[in-house]
């Protein structure tokens, strides 16, 4: 049974539930038979071009780093140091209530060092000696900005296409678009981790598959418990018996079959034996005892802790080597109004070894040729200082005007730094990548057109991207 | 006066056929002077009007709505449809006069339209190449016959008044597969595709299936017993009625209201804190059944509060309108919020009543359907005045408080009490405390009010604060206008919604009442009627339908009683292979669908099954269990009213149906996400049925299935022989006795689990221990939980999640 038919990720079914019993899946007709147009082909003038990444490794740094203290070094600050922020710069843009009632909005320049790294001379603070290692990997862009000033619609937007809530997540587009490479594993996977309090929540929906089938919504691994939800057995049901009990699950249900002929019994029963299966895979897939110490000493001491950012950044290696699509990490603490220079230590302390040495790893084991890393937060942060400025201490508000971030891999062009910001790193100057246009160059790494990705809902041909983007060539390799 | 109504309605009727057949004189009926002819006339429009979907005309004839419209839709309208802005050449294909100028009747050779189609230039030929959309040789040959035919235009279906539509002759030889009306529409079509009608289904699976359906939960055994031995003739039609009586039954349909309603427990926005909406779902219960005419349901909960001497429940109904994400975040902008929780309002109404995708018209014109931005607003103007503030968290003014009848009850016996007794005694003041206690529990609940009148304007690429042209409250130029004495606020756009003339509310009410029942709408996206939606499967019949509903007072218990009773419902879901070849998606129902039980229905029947189930109607969300852990490793809130996590219920609060379980918008409870439920951030009308691992593993692990097959062990313990015990687990879940095969696996695997807890009395114990109840068993622990695992079988089988 389990051999004939094989995942449930596996697009023959998909396909079928998809065109038959799903009611979501009526008159529209995108399964396998969509790749052809998805991928590869000529469409609107663009060149065909070949998928050079064929996964997804998105570190999402929930709360959104400031760019002034990591990437975008701005060292004319230093001479204005508590000076109202020119008018010329700030232009009557909308601020967020939090700081709009401030009375003045004191330039706080970084108090980190910035040094050129690598052969590429990547300007990237003191806080990242890692990362600062692998700078020749890196494309980087400073002139992100994005359209929302608070985290839920912001994040929402990046992980979504769009600021409302009921939108498909990237990683459920690329579920949906590309399917899975793996028969005993999801195609999307989630993991949340957390510096400091805790941070900003996440959401379900940031996984979530909207309106497409929920077949392609993330699988979030926990922690804690079960790593996959309803994992084990109950009390007293030693795998054995699970086994035999699960045949006779499936005598009755072949009875069934063979009385009413509905395909969707079929079905079940192969999603069962994949439930099976996958009591034994996970396990083994979170079990790190075959890890090499070298190898664990990559991702630092932290890897040790499971549900930590390095436990988690291990652990996309892992899935990814299983061919998972997309995985999605979220590390949540990142929300610097206050005591920026002391909490952003931390965060850095927690991620920045994890995130340089899951790079190391894809690279020595020829991974990264075609898996995309990302690592982005939600918007930037501002110049001014939020609350009081001193010479050691800082706060920043939210900034969506510009931020910066970073991508390595399958396909972007390695030791770049894209784009600019002014003297104040407030607005862009040059370059402007939104994230509409950066969620089209993602795709177009993966071999996907992102105006061909679509799915007819509410009458529209729906697009991660909705009606923009714009692939951005200078990032490409 | 009956006749008088018919009379005016067929009146009407023939004036908007002739409006839309003016282009063809020779047709145009004449005036009608007796009713029986005006009758004749519209039984011939409609075989005209639906075309070759309803088979009245040779196959070859292209109807412009059903073939030609989508096509120009898909292809031309985002740059010559009704967005203005977006619109090229000023050409409008998606009006009568648009397509007609381009086309030559009876000449496609110089018609224009199909000229630029077909052009082998393609520098010249349309769509251009840089939109990525192009038309197929088929289409464009469809095009060339209907202009060759005479380009008839028509409107699109959804707008056109709903008619009565004739009820198709019964097909002969039919062999008593008739039951109503519904039958002859369904088996017309089921005729001219070469199929027949199942037979009926057998008396235990159907009074499951129909249970299962109206109430969501499973047909106990001896109910079933009652039924199997039932003599009469009308035994189904007695077991619907109890059904629809049953107070089960406004739980069931509730359900389905509240992905409508974006019913949760929470704000849904960053922290996503707790709300106190429960006092609205039970006015949604207890109104469903009482079997509030829909008419009224509507009118209530869009303007309850505007009703003349409005009654505190009206006011309560208004919470629908509440039930919206609500953003507390700090450093928010209260205007940009509050002009969000419109716009979702305004998505809510359209979808729910309209079927339509107004929200597309947020920014610009719609690109498909002949919606502007200013008809976007004009609707806005509607919402626009109520006293709210932008950014909130908990219930937040405006509020009501309004008793539950049971707590009514107390207040009133109190009162009269305490008047009878004289002033400051003690008895007295006891009482007095005890009112004022009750009272001070009655919770809040968040409604609509009407506040000072603000100024609506357009705004830009919908940014709230960019302000466009100025505008009234006003509904959308291509729908019936609002009548006359209707006033012009949110009470009078309930009425126009519920108004005979309205093409859409009455079809888009009924489609949804067939999905629920059939697993898809005769329009298989409820969501969409507008151009880029699909077409109906059954027009006439989801006309007649429609009319029906309208016309009969839209009275909900009888259309479903009317749509269970067919013989359409009542056949079996056996899948015969010629179907399965002919039609796989059963669109023509030529047999029963079989359908997965949606997430509340699996676990409400586990619970029931099993006897766990606490049937208490009403009352505050209830907290089953969870994961430990879930709610901190993502959630916000973790300081403040989610300190301690999610804290499960002890004793009733985890057997309760799943409708009132406790809803957090940013991480649903995991069972229900995982088949299928949506998140309640936004209005939803259709869920997928997916079959997926994870629901597998659900079924295999969770505790409460664990526990429901404990428990049913327990309550089948007492029969005599193994077998007995088998049979009735068995019977409680599917409500019939397993076949003889069956029993022989379901013996086997009994026996092996036995011979495994024989070995292993240690396991055994450890299964029995989930749940902590008494083991009454003389046989032992082995035997106990050799019938658990076996119960537990049951529950996991695909038909036991399956509505068959």
């Amino acid at each position: 049974m389990s051999e004939s038919v094989g995942s449930l990720w596996q697009e023959k079914i998909s396909r079928r539930l998809f065109l038959g019993r799903s009611s979501l899946g009526i008159g529209t007709g995108v399964g396998t038979a969509a790749l052809a147009t998805l991928l590869g082909e000529e469409a609107g003038g663009q060149p065909a071009r070949a998928p050079r990444a064929r996964r997804v490794i998105y570190l999402c740094q929930s709360g959104a780093p400031s760019q002034l203290d990591l990437f975008d070094h701005k060292p004319g600050l230093v001479a204005r140091f508590g000076q109202p922020l020119p008018e010329s710069i700030r232009r009557g843009q909308r601020l967020t209530t939090m700081t709009s009632g401030q009375k003045q909005f004191p330039v706080a320049p970084s108090v980190f060092r910035f040094r050129r790294h690598g052969h590429s001379g990547a300007m990237i603070s003191e806080l990242l000696p890692f990362t600062a290692r692998m700078a020749d990997e890196l494309c980087l862009v400073r002139s992100m900005h994005t359209e929302a000033i608070n985290h839920d619609p912001a994040i929402t937007l990046l992980q979504t296409g769009s600021q409302q809530a009921g939108r498909p997540s990237f990683g459920a587009w690329l579920s949906y678009g590309l399917g899975s490479e793996n028969r005993n594993l999801p195609s999307f996977v989630a993991l949340t981790s957390w510096s400091l309090k805790g941070g900003q929540p996440l959401y379900d929906r940031l996984w979530g598959s909207g309106f497409l089938p929920t077949r392609h919504q993330g699988v979030r691994f926990r922690a804690v418990g079960d790593p996959v939800l309803f994992l084990s057995n109950p009390p007293g049901i030693a795998s054995g018996l699970r086994r035999e009990l699960l045949d006779d699950v499936a005598r009755l249900n072949r009875l069934k079959l063979d009385s009413f002929g509905d395909p969707e019994i079929e079905t079940r029963m192969a999603q069962y034996e994949l439930a099976f299966r996958m009591q034994t895979s996970v396990p083994e897939l979170v079990d790190f005892s075959d890890e090499p110490r070298h190898v664990l000493d990559l991702y630092g001491p932290d890897v040790a802790r499971r549900g930590s950012y390095a436990s988690n950044c291990l652990l996309a290696r892992r899935l990814s080597e299983r061919g998972v699509r997309f995985i999605q990490l979220f590390h949540r603490g990142w929300d610097q109004h206050s005591n920026l220079p002391r909490d952003i230590r931390e965060l850095c302390r927690a991620t920045d070894q994890p995130s340089a040495g899951l790079l190391r790893d894809l690279k020595q084991r020829g991974l990264l040729d075609d898996t995309l890393v990302i690592w982005a937060g939600e918007f930037g942060r501002t110049v001014y200082s939020q609350g009081e400025l001193t010479s050691t201490n800082y706060g920043r508000d939210h900034h969506p005007r510009c931020f910066s971030m970073w991508m390595a891999g399958g396909g972007v062009r390695a030791g770049t730094t894209y784009g600019a910001t002014d003297d104040f790193s407030y607005n862009v100057a040059e370059n402007g990548v939104h994230v509409h246009d950066l969620n089209a160059t993602l795709l177009h790494c993966l071999g996907i057109d992102h105006r061909r990705l679509t799915f007819k809902y509410q009458g529209r041909h729906h697009r991660l991207t909705d009606v923009h983007g714009r692939i951005v060539e200078p990032l490409l390799a | 006066m009956g006749w008088l109504r018919r009379l005016t309605r067929a009146w009407r009727r023939w004036w908007r056929m002739r409006a839309e057949r003016v282009q063809r004189p020779g047709l145009c009926p004449r005036l009608p002077v007796f009713t029986v002819r005006v009758l004749a006339t519209a039984v011939g429009v409609i075989g005209l009007g639906w075309g070759p979907a309803s088979g009245r005309e040779p196959a070859q004839t292209v109807d412009f709505d059903r073939e030609i419209r989508p096509l120009l839709a898909d292809n031309c309208f985002q740059c010559h449809g009704p967005d203005e802005r977006a619109r090229k050449s000023k050409l409008r294909l998606d009006r009568r006069k648009g397509v007609l100028g381009q086309v030559t009747p009876g000449r496609p050779a110089t018609s224009t339209l199909l000229e630029r189609i077909a052009s082998s230039d393609p520098a010249h030929r349309m769509p251009p190449p840089g939109t990525g959309r192009s038309l197929t040789s088929a289409q464009v040959s469809r095009v060339r016959a209907w202009i060759s035919q005479g380009a008839r235009w028509t409107r699109h279906w959804s707008l056109r008044p709903i008619l009565r539509a004739m009820v198709p002759a019964a097909v002969p030889g039919g062999g008593g597969r008739s039951r109503n009306a519904i039958d002859h529409f369904v088996q017309d079509r089921l005729r001219r595709n070469g199929l027949v009608a199942s037979r009926p289904s057998d008396r235990p699976r159907l009074a499951r299936r129909v249970t299962l359906a109206l109430t969501g939960l499973p047909p106990q055994p001896d109910q079933l017993a009652a039924v199997v031995a039932d003599g009469d003739a009308d035994w189904y039609e007695r077991l619907v009625d109890r059904l629809l009586a049953s107070p089960r039954f406004g739980e069931h349909l509730a359900r389905h209201w509240l992905d409508l309603a974006r019913y949760a427990d929470t704000d849904g926005y960053q922290d996503d804190e707790p709300r106190v909406m429960w006092r609205w779902r039970n006015w949604v219960i207890d109104v469903i059944n009482g079997n509030m005419p829909f008419d009224r349901f509507t009118v209530e909960q869009l303007a309850g509060d505007l009703l003349p001497g409005a009654r505190p429940e009206q006011v309560l109904a208004t919470g629908f309108n509440r039930n919206n994400r609500t953003n507390g975040e700090g450093g928010s902008i209260a205007e940009e919020f509050r002009v969000e929780y419109i716009i979702d309002r305004l998505d809510t109404l359209s979808t729910t009543w309209m079927g339509l995708t107004l929200a597309c018209a947020r920014c610009h014109d719609h690109k498909y359907d002949p919606l502007s931005q200013r008809d976007f607003y004009r609707l806005f103007a509607f919402f626009n005045n109520i006293p709210e503030k932008g950014i909130y968290r908990r219930n937040t003014p405006p509020l009501v408080k309004v008793p539950t009848s049971v707590v009514a009850g107390e207040l009133a016996s109190l009162s009269r009490q305490i008047d009878a007794l004289p002033k400051s005694t003690k008895a007295r003041q006891v009482l007095e405390t005890r009112r004022a206690d009750l009272l001070k529990a009655v919770p809040s609940t968040m409604v609509l009010q009407e506040g000072p009148r603000r100024d609506t304007f357009v705004l830009v690429r919908g940014r709230y604060d960019r302000h466009g042209e100025k505008v009234i409250a006003g509904v959308p130029e291509s729908l019936p206008g609002m009548a006359r004495n209707l006033p012009r606020n949110r009470l009078g756009l309930a009425r126009w919604l519920v108004s005979d003339r309205h093409p859409l509310t009455a079809r888009v009410a009924v489609n949804r009442v067939w999905q629920q029942l059939f697993g898809r709408g005769l329009v298989t996206t409820p969501e969409d009627f507008g151009s880029q939606g699909g077409r109906p499967s059954h027009p006439a019949l989801l006309d007649w339908l429609a009319s029906e509903f309208r016309d009969g007072g839209w009275d909900v218990k009888r259309l479903l009683r009317l749509i269970v009773t067919s013989h359409t419902f009542r056949q079996s879901s056996r899948i015969r292979p010629v179907d399965l070849k002919l039609d796989p998606d059963n669109q023509w129902l030529a047999r029963a669908p079989r359908l997965r039980l949606s997430a509340e229905t699996i676990r409400d029947q586990a619970l029931a099954a099993s006897g766990l189930i606490v049937e208490q109607l009403g009352g505050p969300s209830v907290k089953p269990y969870q994961p430990p852990g879930l709610w901190k490793e993502i959630a916000g809130g973790a300081s403040g009213a989610y300190k301690n996590g999610y804290q499960s219920d002890r004793g009733p609060g985890l057997y309760r149906r799943s409708l009132y379980t406790f809803w957090r918008r940013t991480i649903p409870p995991p069972m229900m996400a995982t088949f299928d439920a949506p998140s309640r951030e936004a209005c939803s009308v259709r869920r997928g049925r997916t079959n997926t691992p994870l629901q597998a593993l659900a079924l295999m692990n969770d505790t409460l299935f664990v526990e429901a097959a404990r428990r049913l062990a327990d309550r089948v313990a007492a029969g005599a022989e193994v077998a007995d015990r088998i049979d009735s687990a068995f019977a409680h879940v599917l409500g019939r006795r397993p076949t003889a095969m069956e029993q022989r696996v379901l013996m086997a695997s009994y026996l092996r689990s036995l011979a495994r807890f024989s070995k292993r009395p240690g396991l055994g114990k450890e299964l029995l221990a989930a749940g902590g109840a008494r083991l009454h068993d003389p046989e032992g622990v082995a035997a106990r939980a050799s019938l658990v695992t076996t119960c537990h079988v049951i529950l996991n089988l695909d038909e036991a999640v399956t509505r068959e």
